[in-house]
């Protein structure tokens, strides 16, 4: 049975692993991707300007409502498709460019991380003390000192939560681009399944590792969030 | 022309929100030295008086002049926000809800202003922090955060914020309303020794003891305007309007 996990030719072990590195990977570079688009959600939908105000909403509202998978098609062939097309019409002899799926992966995880994030984000700062933006203001400090040193540190205490769950889904929604043929542990360990009829003692593994990087992430969580909530008295 | 001692001049300073007009022309000279104490019944405008002279709120009309230059607003957005930037680190603030950076212990929210806004060196700026939080009476809690402090000592720590920017003049805005009455004492007292040090203050408060027995000058707001003003033992034993005596009826 343990040779089956073997790290070697016969054994899944390193093609697992392998399938592992690209989830984290994949996890770990949309994270920033999907926080940033975030941010630009929430500042839309919280502009001055209406048409800001309608392209936040129509944002969220659209990724809100598509189920990723679908997103991810979309991304993958759309996006690929209208790059080509682009490119053609730019320079006709343009060889034809295969659209990664690991960026098409992030795209799309990070578009719909982004649409959620926004939210979270929206909703952390409105419920910050505006008195505390006053001080700041009345003793003299620019918009963006107010931003970075009153605002920025302290909407984690209420967006950490939020961000928290999105970044376990993100971790889960990886499994998704096992579709579009990316590397991932799921993808592996449904090769591994395939080859050695053993759905059981593979699909657990994957299960087992999925799950202790989401409590090894809750951990972290925790610990950003006790730091988060310094100089808050608990109630 | 400006005479040199003159710190803040108020002229015509108007402010409407929507169809309601709060201040309807009120002028306001502060001189170095001078602690002013502005009375009023609520809505009579003193807290948005107050706020328009570091333009927290825009003043619909009228003229402010700090350090002899004249602060430009158009169309209810100041011109050079630098220049506004540059007006409230001269001028400091302390508010009714104390406002403490929740986020940040008792000692960096006194160094913040003088480190980010006046780039200070961090070690000029703790020295300074650390001598006028003794000053407050609040040496032992200079690692805690706001939150586990009382309303005083927050207030006092505000203070000691206000005054860590060196400012050539310091606006109190309602600052012991929020208190329990049994804190009221401490704040007021610091208070008090900021005045016998010479700080310019201008107050705007409910305490009549404050208002008669430490300002030099008291002022009465009545529906947007100054009903009154004078020197405090003169309004205070011979009130000239009907508002005022009542005014003085009512809380004393």
């Amino acid at each position: 049975m343990l040779e089956l996990f073997s790290y070697s030719d016969t054994g899944w072990g390193d093609e697992i692993l392998r399938g592992l590195a690209i989830t984290v990977q994949l996890a770990v570079v949309t994270l920033p991707v999907g926080v940033l688009l975030g941010f630009l959600a929430a500042f839309a939908s919280m502009s001055r300007l209406r048409i800001l105000r309608a392209i936040g909403f129509g944002y969220t509202t659209l990724m809100r409502g598509l189920p990723e998978i679908l997103t991810l098609f979309v991304v993958y062939n759309g996006v690929g498709l209208l790059w080509n097309r682009l490119a053609m019409w730019w320079n006709p002899d343009a060889p034809l460019t295969e659209f990664s799926p690991f960026i098409a992966g992030v795209v799309a995880l990070g578009l719909v991380f982004g649409a959620f994030a926004g939210e979270v984000l929206r909703g952390a700062f409105q419920s910050l003390n505006t008195g505390q933006m006053e001080a700041g203001k009345a003793i003299g400090m620019t918009r963006s000192q107010i931003f970075r040193r009153i605002e920025l540190p302290q909407i984690w205490r209420f967006a950490l939560p939020g961000l928290g769950n999105l970044w376990i889904n993100l971790l889960k929604d990886t499994a998704l681009v096992s579709v579009i043929a990316l590397n991932d542990l799921m993808r592996m360990t449904k090769v591994a399944v395939g080859v050695t009829k053993q759905p059981f003692t593979f699909y657990l593994l994957a299960c087992l590792i999925y799950w202790t990087m989401c409590v090894l992430s809750e951990f972290v969580l925790a610990r950003m969030e006790r730091r988060a909530n310094r100089g808050i008295r608990s109630a | 022309m400006t005479q040199p001692d003159v710190i803040l001049r108020a002229e015509d300073i108007h402010k409407s929100f929507g169809n309601l007009e709060v201040l309807k022309g009120i002028s306001l000279e502060a001189r170095k030295h001078d602690v002013i104490s502005i009375l009023g019944s609520s809505g009579s405008g003193k807290s948005t008086f107050l706020r328009c002279l570091n333009f927290l709120e825009i003043p619909t009309s009228g003229r402010v002049t700090v350090h002899g230059e004249e602060v430009l607003v158009k169309n209810g957005r100041p011109q050079n926000v630098r220049h506004i930037e540059h007006i409230r680190a001269s001028l400091g603030m302390v508010f009714q809800q104390f406002n403490l950076w929740s986020h940040r212990t008792v000692l960096e929210n006194v160094m913040e202003g003088p480190v980010h806004v006046k780039r200070e060196s961090k070690a000029e700026a703790r020295d300074r922090a650390e001598t006028l939080l003794r000053g407050v009476g609040l040496e032992e809690r200079m690692q805690m955060y706001p939150s586990q402090l009382s309303g005083g000592q927050q207030q006092r720590v505000a203070i000691a914020r206000a005054l860590a920017m060196e400012p050539d003049a310091i606006l109190f805005d309602e600052p012991t309303s929020a208190l329990d009455p049994e804190l009221v004492g401490e704040v007021l007292k610091v208070m008090q020794s900021l005045a016998a040090e010479g700080t310019t203050m201008i107050v705007v408060t409910h305490e009549m003891g404050f208002a008669r027995e430490v300002s030099s000058e008291v002022v009465f707001l009545h529906q947007g305007r100054i009903a009154e003003q004078g020197p405090p033992d003169t309004m205070f034993t011979n009130p000239q309007t009907d508002e005022f005596r009542r005014f003085i009826a009512k809380v004393m």
